[in-house]
């Protein structure tokens, strides 16, 4: 019997969601869009659904509580939705001071980055099994490879999805389910960040990226079948170099930032500049907020 | 009624002016050379002397006014410093917004650009689509922040709305060293004229009178918060050539150059650039942009409205004789 499959993506009416909403529609899958309340997403699913040609459900619901995925989870079966890619896009960035965050705000951030995704992952696992090949896209970030001050919260959330999703691989690979991670350095989601982005310095520029680039190089990856997608060859040097220098000399660099500068030869303070500024990651990694 | 228009040395904020005032009301507007030539001359406007980056200079202009058009903006694809963009085009519609609602301004419409919508895929886009690419220049992206300013302040008691016309031609001041006008002038001239490959891409085309009308439709019925896209026809670069073409009898020769042309031509500008300071009409990163489809939808605007979309063919017309006699005047 011929049923018709959906691709579920959950934060999708904004920034990184919405590219990879855009990016798939473009390759004729059906969506099921899932976001908060709001205006947007149908304007998203109505645009999509016109230009093309794909069916488009949305659902809104707020993911950070458990009784509204569990409905998602409910409404889809129902109504014999058959997933067969899920992606657990929806996550709460912030760069902020661990003391500066409130109680409120850090709940929040582990209900969605860590439960919902988690969760949502479980609840739809034998709907996967049932439409095999199936795929799981997970969305982490470059931030989960490096410890940096003011990310303290969001970059743990994205080291479990990291060592989830490739924990998860090994599970799933024989039964035809397909996990991919995506680590994404900066982009350009949304006004606040773009312009952050404008202001800092030519090397960190050069990393940013901007969403519908990540989310074209994020489904090929998935379908492909990678393990672990770094998006931008910028990004990818930043990797490399961060395992090559050694944590002492790093360290040093990180604990006495400009003062060295003036100690350095001049004729090596271009590489020393280049350096810093790849350590200096709470410039170059603004989180991907959703 | 009294007036506020910002941009009136600019071509459309020039043809607007005129309109309104022509029709009896008396308008204020607000520039930074009050001895410039494209100042709109008639009995019912009074210039004030002033600049929407300086909060302080457009009050006097602003005093008694029940309505305003904010059209002023900087319009090109690259400024040497970029910063620029962000101080006319953000903060100089932020003074103004913040102006209007101390004034108790009943009414603020904002002129943006579809280049906010950015390119079209299968269908025109509308007013609530989203972009499918990237900012590919300061002006869009700073359009589109202001854009936001504007909705934000519909919630602190001012009636906004946002009106988004697409490539506009038609009779009026020459400001704008790549305008569709310079375009056609050029080619009914008999100069070369370049267009992207395949020349069956599609862009929009709006006629000025229809824009400045649709300006002035948008004060008297549009929604607070709304906005709308005040377009014209769709049509291919190939088309619109063979139209101006068959209405000039022009013999000038359409090249049409595949995107490494212009990428190439892009590069050399920006050498250019680097050597000169001169700024560049054209760059790598909006290179491909032009390599798409740009075609929007004013049924919103028709509907609600009552926009009037000139025909191509007749808009062409009226400008081909304007440019026409105007060049043997000069």
């Amino acid at each position: 019997m011929y049923h018709k499959n959906y691709c579920l993506i959950t934060g999708a009416s904004e920034g990184f969601g919405r590219a990879l909403a855009i990016e798939c529609a473009g390759r004729k899958m059906n969506l099921i869009l899932v976001a908060l309340p709001g205006p947007e997403l149908f304007y998203l699913a109505n645009f999509i659904e016109r230009n093309y040609k794909v069916e488009v459900i949305v659902f809104e619901k707020d993911l950070t509580k458990e009784e509204e995925y569990m409905e998602l989870f409910k409404e889809v079966c129902e109504r014999n939705y058959n997933i067969n890619i899920l992606v657990n896009n929806a996550g709460l960035g912030n760069t902020q001071l661990f003391s500066e965050g409130s109680i409120a705000f850090y709940k929040q951030q582990l209900k969605l980055n860590v439960v919902a995704t988690t969760l949502l992952t479980r609840l739809f696992l034998d709907m996967l099994r049932n439409n095999t090949p199936a795929y799981i896209l997970n969305v982490g970030s470059l931030c989960s490879f490096f410890y940096l001050a003011k990310k303290q919260v969001y970059g743990a959330t994205k080291s479990f999805i990291y060592f989830f999703s490739k924990s998860l691989r090994r599970e799933l690979e024989n039964e035809n389910i397909h996990v991919s991670v995506i680590c994404p350095g900066s982009m350009n989601t949304n006004t606040s960040v773009i312009l952050l982005n404008k202001k800092s310095s030519w090397l960190s520029q050069l990393a940013v990226m901007n969403p519908e680039e990540v989310a074209q190089i994020a489904i090929d990856g998935l379908l492909k079948r990678k393990e672990v997608i770094i998006p931008g060859s910028v990004n990818k040097l930043f990797l490399v170099l961060n395992k090559l220098i050694p944590a002492s000399l790093k360290k040093v660099i990180t604990n006495n930032q400009m003062k060295l500068l003036n100690a350095v030869p001049p004729r090596f303070r271009p590489a020393y500049i280049v350096g810093l500024s790849i350590l200096d990651f709470q410039h170059t990694f603004q989180p991907p907020c959703t | 009624m009294k007036i506020l228009v910002t941009g009136a040395t600019g071509y459309l904020g020039h043809q607007l002016t005129l309109t309104l005032a022509e029709r009896g009301n008396s308008v204020q507007v607000l520039v930074r050379n009050p001895l410039s030539a494209n100042i709109p001359s008639h009995k019912n406007i009074v210039v004030f002397t002033g600049d929407i980056t300086n909060r302080q200079s457009i009050k006097s202009a602003m005093r008694g006014c029940e309505q305003v058009y904010h059209t002023d903006a900087l319009v090109k694809i690259f400024a040497a410093n970029a910063a620029d963009f962000y101080k006319v085009n953000v903060e100089g519609t932020q003074h103004l917004l913040a102006e209007a609602l101390c004034a108790g301004v009943k009414k603020f419409v904002f002129t943006s650009s579809c280049g906010v919508l950015g390119t079209s895929v299968l269908e025109p886009k509308c007013e609530n689509d989203p972009r499918t690419t990237g900012f590919e220049n300061d002006y869009e992206f700073t359009k589109f922040i202001a854009e936001s300013l504007v909705k934000e302040y519909i919630y602190k008691g001012l009636v906004t709305v946002i009106v988004s016309p697409s490539k506009v031609y038609g009779p009026g001041i020459e400001t704008h060293p790549v305008s569709i006008n310079n375009l056609i002038q050029r080619f009914i001239k008999g100069r070369a004229t370049f267009i992207p490959s395949p020349g069956k891409l599609l862009a929009n085309y709006c006629f000025i009178d229809d824009v400045v009308e649709g300006h002035i439709l948008a004060m008297a019925k549009g929604v607070g918060g709304e906005k709308y896209i005040l377009g014209g026809a769709d049509i291919s670069y190939s088309d619109f050539f063979k139209t101006v073409r068959s209405l000039s009898g022009s013999k000038a020769t359409l090249i049409k150059a595949p995107q490494y042309i212009a990428k190439l031509f892009a590069l050399l500008q920006w050498v250019q650039f680097i050597i000169t300071r001169k700024e560049p009409f054209a760059t790598l990163k909006g290179v491909k942009s032009i390599f798409c489809n740009k075609t929007f939808s004013s049924k919103k605007a028709i509907g609600q409205l009552g926009y009037h979309l000139t025909p191509l063919e007749e808009g062409l017309q009226q400008t081909i004789h304007f440019l026409k006699t105007q060049n043997n005047v000069s």
